[in-house]
């Protein structure tokens, strides 16, 4: 088949090409992706008012592996998730593990529905700026839920849109604890 | 001929088999908002949502400003009920959804207002966005009662910020709404809508396939030869758009998507490089006399092999063409997936093809004398086709590539074109009129792919308006006041004590700060807002870049990051309690600076 050749040529542009554009989109999303160590201390550097109205900085929690979760309560999807924060903080707990709320939301919503389904580790409420935070920790479309989570020296070791499903939660707890 | 397009079409599959995961859209593209006026005192509001967002019905809030304008907001259309498992049932809205609000004027003289519509919608994929408030200005002037006859032109503009508006129609939202009709009108509107693609460039590849099915019969190929031949071919892709539809019956939404992955998105922009390039010549595709050999033989040896490698032909044309009406496709098939009506979604799309190939059957049955006859003008029209190929491919991959990227690939492909025009080529003298009107046109593709270029390298970032950017640089003045740079503490401490006696400010910005960017066009532009910064010094640390200083500085003042802005007295201290943080509107914004200048 002496056409042959030409064929693979063909099929060398098309991959060619079709690698490019994946590069060019790889590029594009990994764009605003600070470093984990940066994106790390910022988290860290945050301070936010709980549901009790005083500040409280982040900064408290360095050292334990912390799990930063953004949320709200019109988020169906945060709902889903929350009930299993409430297990592994009990379970991880003691081991290190600190679950740390921040609802995109506002006090009076928050406070009853924390209450209702008891949530066991801190709740901090920031307005819609706090979404800007969430960005800059690599949040690009700033969609809810989206959970960082923070090793003990401070890196961020994932930053995750959407639900984070319990087993690779524990997954990815279980060595850093 | 057949093992080389296979192979092509194999690793084109190989490519979107490797699909990336989904990526999520900027809320402004998964909710496009838009409004209009229909009537006076009809206010039309438009949401695109993207396939596999929604909107929450109970959600939509919508103002207007100033407030002597008032909306009824309490009669919004039912959404489609949503089971959910922490609100119960809620009402929810997928696809082009458009609805009315009555419109009440207390004060006749308002020309224009500003509407503000909140919503607030989720994603399939399990994640929601946070509430947005959109904006869009709407003129009420061409409904004065002066002139009733302007009526048929309403318009709406987006204020700047607000999303924007795009094409007036897309296609895509066209085909669902003739999906209403009857079942024989929609069939029928679909032949008509084939017959428009027929006419773009889309149709391109397929003219040197026809002629290499006919040109081996010479002069041998009676009328009706040469009709049934481009009829069996026609079928061929008409049966295939068919299939598609009915696959994307059963398959659901995936389908739609699938069109719009960057995978595939550049693959198929790739196919049309490919094909651009061997219309410059670069190298000899010869998909006619290849098939022509092919052809040639099978048809002296039985006419049924004939007609079935015809149909073949038909059927890889439709692959080869599929991603250049992928945006009618993208809407035809998300009816059909979310209808689940196959019989209905295969007959559309079969009639779509055979609209299609009108123009081929003519041809075919005018025994190839309508075919353009080889010469060397077929070499300047080859050319002109690769122009327009490569135009398809950037147009593809457009939602992928950054603006830079985007402008600079068009400004690349002009300034080519002009060249191939002879643009900067002298014109002989006594020069043919039609290379004058070729000479003018590569100069004007010229000077809009310099323009693009120089509008590109200068920051622009609007392809319509390459140039926009250099225009404000002239004119500062009408926008934002201008802030001073600071980069580092030093530099800020220098710049609050050269400024001693006056109240200093210092906002704190980056390039991925929404708010910060609303601040700038919204707040700081106003006049009033304005009037009172011109008494301070103003100050602007710009920490996109994040580094070390940058740090160091947003430390200082306990900030995470933009926006914050920070208030210095006229001896240079800071005014604690008069941060803002996040978006404030125009008169909040200018009561705190008459507290700061206090």
């Amino acid at each position: 088949m002496k056409r042959l050749p030409q064929a693979l040529l063909l099929c060398a542009f098309a991959v060619l090409f079709a690698g490019a554009g994946y590069l060019v989109y790889q590029w594009r999303s990994s764009d605003l992706q600070p470093d984990p160590v940066t994106t790390g201390q910022m988290v860290l550097a945050a301070k936010l008012p709980g549901l009790d109205g005083k500040p409280h900085p982040l900064e408290q929690w360095r050292g334990k592996v912390l799990i930063v979760n953004f949320w709200a309560t019109w988020c169906a999807p945060c709902r889903e998730e929350i009930p299993g924060f409430i297990k592994f903080q009990d379970q991880y707990g003691p081991q290190g593990a600190q679950f740390v709320g921040i609802a995109i939301d506002t006090p009076e919503r928050v406070e009853p529905y924390a209450r209702e389904i008891g949530i066991n580790y801190p709740v901090l409420v920031g307005g819609l700026e706090a979404m800007d935070f969430a960005r800059q920790a690599g949040n690009r479309t700033s969609v809810l839920p989206f959970t960082v989570v923070i090793d003990r020296n401070g890196k961020v070791v994932t930053a995750t849109v959407g639900v984070l499903k319990p087993e690779n939660l524990e997954k990815l707890l279980k060595p850093l604890l | 001929m057949f093992i080389r397009l296979i192979l092509l079409i194999l690793c084109l599959l190989a490519g979107a088999a490797r699909a990336a995961e989904p990526e999520l859209l900027e809320p402004e593209k998964a909710f496009k908002f838009s409004a209009r006026l229909l009537a006076p005192g009809e206010l039309e509001v438009r949401y695109e949502i993207a396939p596999g967002y929604y909107m929450y019905r109970d959600k939509f809030r919508f103002g207007a400003e100033p407030s002597s304008i008032t909306l009824d907001a309490s009669k919004l259309p039912p959404g489609k009920v949503k089971k959910d498992e922490f609100f119960g049932d809620v009402q929810i809205y997928r696809g082009d959804m458009r609805f009315v609000l009555p419109l009440a004027l207390a004060d006749d003289r308002v020309s224009r207002f500003v509407l503000k519509a909140e919503s607030q919608g989720c994603a399939d994929l399990g994640v929601c966005y946070p509430p947005q408030e959109q904006k869009a200005e709407i003129r009420l002037a061409a409904f004065s009662p002066a002139a009733p006859a302007a009526a048929v032109s309403p318009f709406a503009q987006p204020a700047p910020g607000a999303a924007s508006r795009g094409e007036s129609t897309s296609e895509h939202t066209m085909i669902a709404e003739l999906f209403k009709g009857g079942f024989w009108a929609l069939v029928i509107s679909f032949f008509g809508f084939g017959l428009l693609l027929a006419l773009t460039p889309c149709m391109f590849p397929m003219i040197p396939i026809l002629s290499g099915i006919l040109v081996p019969h010479g002069e041998h190929l009676t009328h009706a030869r040469g009709f049934a031949l481009s009829l069996v071919y026609v079928l061929g892709m008409a049966i295939t758009y068919a299939l598609a539809g009915v696959a994307a019956g059963l398959l659901g939404t995936m389908l739609s998507s699938a069109l719009q992955n960057p995978w595939v998105l550049s693959s198929f922009a790739a196919l049309f490089v490919v094909l651009a390039l061997s219309m410059f010549g670069l190298y000899e595709l010869q998909l006619p006399s290849a098939l022509q050999s092919k052809l040639a033989v099978t048809s002296n040896k039985l006419h049924g092999g004939h007609f079935a490698s015809v149909f073949a032909m038909g059927v890889l044309s439709a692959v080869i063409v599929g991603p250049c009406v992928a945006a009618p496709l993208a809407g035809a098939l998300l009816y059909i997936s979310q209808s689940g009506n196959v019989v209905l979604g295969g007959s559309a799309l079969f009639a779509m093809a055979l609209g299609m190939g009108v123009p081929l059957v003519v041809v075919g049955a005018s025994a190839g004398t309508l075919l353009p006859k080889a010469g060397p003008w077929m070499e300047t029209v080859k050319r002109f086709f690769g122009v327009v190929l490569l135009g398809v491919a950037i147009y593809l991959v457009s939602p992928l590539l950054p603006a830079v990227a985007h402008m600079l690939a068009w400004a690349a492909l002009l300034i080519a074109f002009a060249v191939y025009l002879h643009a900067i080529d002298p014109l002989p003298h006594g020069a043919p009129g039609y290379r004058k009107l070729f000479k003018s046109i590569g100069v004007i593709a010229l000077l809009a792919g310099v323009a693009l270029l120089i509008g590109a390298l200068a920051g622009g970032r609007d392809i319509l308006q390459p140039l926009a950017g250099l225009r404000s640089a002239v004119a500062p003045a009408a926008a934002a006041p201008k802030f001073q740079r600071v980069n580092s503490l030093s530099e800020l401490e220098n710049a609050v004590r050269i400024g001693a006696g006056k109240p200093v400010m210092l906002d704190f910005y980056a390039d991925w700060c929404v708010s910060c960017k609303e601040m700038e066009r919204f707040t700081f532009a106003d006049d009033e807002v304005r009037a009172r910064l011109s008494q301070m010094v103003i100050l602007q640390a710009d920490v996109t870049a994040n580094l070390d200083e940058h740090k160091a500085l947003l430390k200082r003042f306990e900030l995470f990051g933009p926006p914050g802005i920070v208030f210095f007295d006229r001896a240079g201290t800071e005014i604690k309690g008069l941060r803002v943080i996040g978006f404030q509107s125009a008169d909040k914004f200018a009561a705190t600076l008459d507290l700061v200048l206090r």
